[in-house]
């Protein structure tokens, strides 16, 4: 009889358990703890005469006896198992899906990988290789052997726990894993295609335990189909403020995506500036500037001086894609000019706008068609262009992000 | 008034949003193996069996309805449930008994196809490569909601077979007497026979397609009721064109004492009796479901297999990203086109083999299928209710019942 300081899951799931040298039932499922900072296992789920019962773990020992390993417990000593804190690996972790925070995508978990230290036993990673599927079937050892006689090797592929999110489906019992926290970590737009390439129900339910800064980002990386998912599942509140934290232009966008009657629910649920500016976008047709552009651009009056124009940015401290143009307006709000903020920096702090500012604005009607637009962008190489109705009044702008956002998506609709 | 009429325009607005999924998977099963044991139970047996056909539509209404359920429910698809809640060993059985019948269906579909052409004077080397062709660019260009539509506009080409049975004035009081009064014969040829159109009706690629259609097109359980007109409305329009297909052969070849084996044949011996118009409609008809089934089956099984184990899937992937998604589809089309320049009697041990897999297959999906939705924790509230539950029960011991004679019968004669 050898010890042994790891073993897998698959292993030792099905086997007898002794208690002294009689078997007094199987081995079915093993719980960990997951307030460890290794999950630890706490308690055996046993099969004993047809009926499962849970046993603390600390009286185990697992050991090799003839290739096989032979499980016997000192105590039969029943534990409760507080569902908050505990996840059962076989039920809820071996063939699930998982996200492999590392990898940054969904897998499915072939097998379990534990070791055995002083202090008690842990699972330290999951197996999602071909091996842990061979090793199921019983056939690792000989495949191996068959293919090292051509000197190939199956390899393994281990995700280490601190790496691996459980995911919960929406019906399962598995309470603890629901704050998602291991995916704060990951980059919204990975977020995104780790959620897309959940089920529905999971999407729904991943989605809606980020917070609403995190979800905002998310969302906007989400494919149409996973965003129109998500915001037909969520609590109208939670969808309310989760889109007031993106964009109007692109919130507006999803809006026109969804059920009506769902998207006016939530507008009502928006607070009121938000919500009026992203009724007036969606007003706009697909395809035309308008629907777009961003309305919260910032724009100065001819007679403003240098001074008061830089005092006024360092108020407002606009975002890095918006502050490279400053827009000049008239009493009438009609654009009159721009100044780009090297000719802001590099002149007199009294001077006024209207001195230093470029008459021949490159502009876009709100009517325009998209196409027009990626022309002209094209052409003059700028990163932004303002956007004006009839009586040339501004009343937006649109960014070079936006565009290609927009290009983005026709593309993925054409393919 | 308004108010009414304006629901009921929303109500149908929603079914016709929601239809799909079962329209197609019930069209899909009228392929070349349903045509051709369709035709052949009309040829060999004339209207005698027609009232089976009840019992078959409302055995597939009660399977289908539970894939499509668990689709909505659960957001997943058949293999990744079996896979999660029977383990790795049983998938990897159902999976590979799953691989040779798809493999099989396909192969017939091929030739369905090929051999429909040939009807219509198009030799088949020109035609394979065709199809082949067209069924894969379907697949690397396809999202699910262009596949479907696509479908949707071949699959009127079905509506042939009708036309068809019209065309050969059948005696429709014999037609009626059948179809409403039960015969049956303890001939061991008319019980295989039997059991071979509750076979080519009811195949284990269908409950995966379905299923995964629903998840994909991303039916919810609040649009439920309508996903389950879509079960009735397919399995519905699937047995009325098996219908025509009994008619039509059974008002012919019956009457004139031919037999057949291949759907072609249908479509050849159809000629002399009744003339170039119902030959060529018959041929279409097999041609579109054909074309059809030889786009899904390979879909179906590549959606199966790679969802079970883990790999990458999904149309919107590109080749490297999900290579044993696509790697699975191009193989089925590869084998399927090449496998119809092989001798036909090879061709045909060959069908008859893939019947006898899924005779195995069949009766373990099914049970699979009542237990995750009879498992509280894969459906919730949305178990199957007790009397449900006796019905399918009943289905299933019915059709494993059959499965199992189908499968025994070659060993004991």
């Amino acid at each position: 009889m050898n010890n042994i300081t790891s073993f897998y899951l698959s292993r030792v799931i099905g086997n007898r358990v002794f208690y002294g040298e009689s078997v007094f039932g199987k081995l079915v499922d093993l719980a960990v703890d997951v307030n460890f900072e290794k999950p630890k296992v706490v308690a055996a789920l046993i099969r004993e005469n047809g009926e499962e019962r849970f046993y603390d773990f600390s009286f185990f020992e697992i050991k090799k006896e003839k290739g096989q390993y032979r499980i016997s417990c000192a105590e039969k000593k029943p534990i409760y198992i507080d569902v908050h804190r505990t996840m059962r690996l076989v039920k809820h972790i071996l063939d699930k899906q998982i996200v492999d925070i590392n990898g940054r995508k969904v897998v499915r978990v072939n097998d379990v990988r534990l070791a055995v230290l002083s202090t008690g036993t842990y699972a330290v990673a999951v197996d999602i290789g071909i091996e842990g599927l061979l090793r199921r079937l019983g056939l690792a050892k000989p495949i191996k052997k068959f293919f090292k006689n051509f000197g190939k090797n199956i390899t393994s592929k281990f995700i280490l726990w601190d790496y691996v999110q459980p995911i919960t489906s929406a019906k399962s019992d598995l309470k603890i894993s629901m704050s998602y926290n291991k995916l704060y970590t990951l980059h919204p737009s990975d977020l995104a295609d780790i959620i897309e390439d959940l089920d529905k129900k999971t999407q729904a339910a991943v989605f809606a335990s980020l917070d609403d800064e995190k979800a905002a980002d998310v969302l906007e990386e989400l494919e149409t189909k996973a965003q129109i998912n998500v915001l037909e599942s969520l609590p109208v509140e939670k969808a309310a403020d989760v889109l007031e934290k993106m964009p109007f232009d692109e919130a507006a966008d999803i809006l026109d995506d969804i059920n009506k009657e769902r998207a006016d629910k939530i507008l009502n649920e928006m607070d009121v500036r938000a919500s009026r500016e992203i009724k007036e976008l969606m007003q706009y047709p697909e395809h035309t500037v308008g629907s777009i552009m961003v309305r919260d651009f910032i724009s100065f009056k001819t007679i403003f001086t240098v001074e008061d124009t830089i005092k006024e940015l360092r108020r407002i401290k606009p975002d890095a894609d918006v502050i490279y143009y400053l827009y000049v307006t008239d009493e009438m709000g009609k654009l009159v000019g721009v100044v780009s903020l090297r000719d802001l920096v590099i002149a007199e702090p009294d001077t006024l706008l209207k001195d230093i500012m470029k008459q021949d604005v490159i502009f876009v009607r709100d009517t325009d068609d998209v196409n027009s637009l990626i022309g002209i962008i094209s052409k003059y190489s700028l990163l932004a262009v303002p956007v004006i109705d009839a009586e040339k009044r501004l009343i937006g702008v649109v960014i070079i992000n936006d565009i290609v956002y927009e290009l983005l998506k026709r593309n993925r609709r054409m393919a | 008034m308004m108010q009414r009429n304006s629901g009921f325009l929303k109500k149908m607005f929603l079914l016709f949003s929601v239809i799909g999924p079962g329209l197609i998977t019930g069209i899909a099963d009228d392929d070349a193996t349903g045509i051709a044991t369709y035709a052949s139970v009309g040829a060999s047996y004339g209207y005698k069996m027609l009232w089976g056909l009840f019992l078959i539509t409302i055995s597939l209404i009660v399977v289908q309805e539970m894939a499509a359920r668990m689709g909505a429910v659960t957001g997943k698809g058949l293999s990744a449930l079996i896979r999660e809640n029977f383990g790795v060993k049983m998938t990897l059985f159902a999976m590979v008994t799953l691989l040779i019948t798809n493999l099989a269906i396909t192969i017939a579909d091929f030739a369905g196809a090929a051999a429909s052409l040939e009807i219509l004077s198009i030799p088949k080397y020109i035609s394979v490569p065709f199809v082949a062709l067209l069924v894969w660019m379907v697949t690397l260009r396809g999202s699910y909601k262009k596949a479907e539509r696509f479908f949707l506009v071949i699959s009127l080409v079905m509506i042939s077979y009708i036309i068809a049975a019209f065309l050969v004035k059948p005696d429709w009081g014999e037609v009626f007497k059948n179809t409403f009064i039960p015969t049956f014969s303890f001939d061991r040829d008319f019980v295989l026979m039997f059991i071979a159109m509750v076979g080519t009706t009811i195949t284990p690629w269908m409950q995966f397609y379905h299923q995964a259609s629903v998840v994909d097109k991303g039916i919810d359980i609040e649009h439920y009721e309508y996903e389950k007109m879509d079960v009735v409305i397919g399995s519905l329009v699937s047995n009325i064109l098996a219908f025509f297909i009994i008619v039509t052969t059974a008002a012919t070849l019956n009457k004139a004492g031919i037999s057949i084996e291949m759907a072609e044949d249908a479509a050849i011996a159809l000629k002399p009796l009744a003339g170039d118009y119902a030959s060529t409609l018959f041929a279409v008809g097999l041609f579109g479901a054909s074309l059809i089934a030889a786009h899904i089956v390979p879909l179906s099984t590549a959606y199966a297999i790679t969802e079970a184990f883990g790999f990458e899937n999904g149309l919107d992937k590109k080749f490297k990203e999900a290579p044993v998604f696509y790697g699975i589809i191009l193989f089925f089309i590869i084998i399927g086109s090449g496998v119809i320049f092989l001798p036909s009697s090879l061709f045909i041990k060959l069908i008859i083999i893939s019947q006898e897999v899924t005779g195995i297959l069949t009766p373990i999906i099914l049970i699979y299928m009542i237990k995750l939705t009879t498992n509280k924790d894969v459906m919730g509230e949305y178990t199957n209710s007790g009397a449900f539950n006796i019905v399918a029960w009943i289905t299933v011991g019915f059709i494993i019942f059959l499965t199992i004679i189908l499968t025994v019968s070659p060993f004991l004669s």
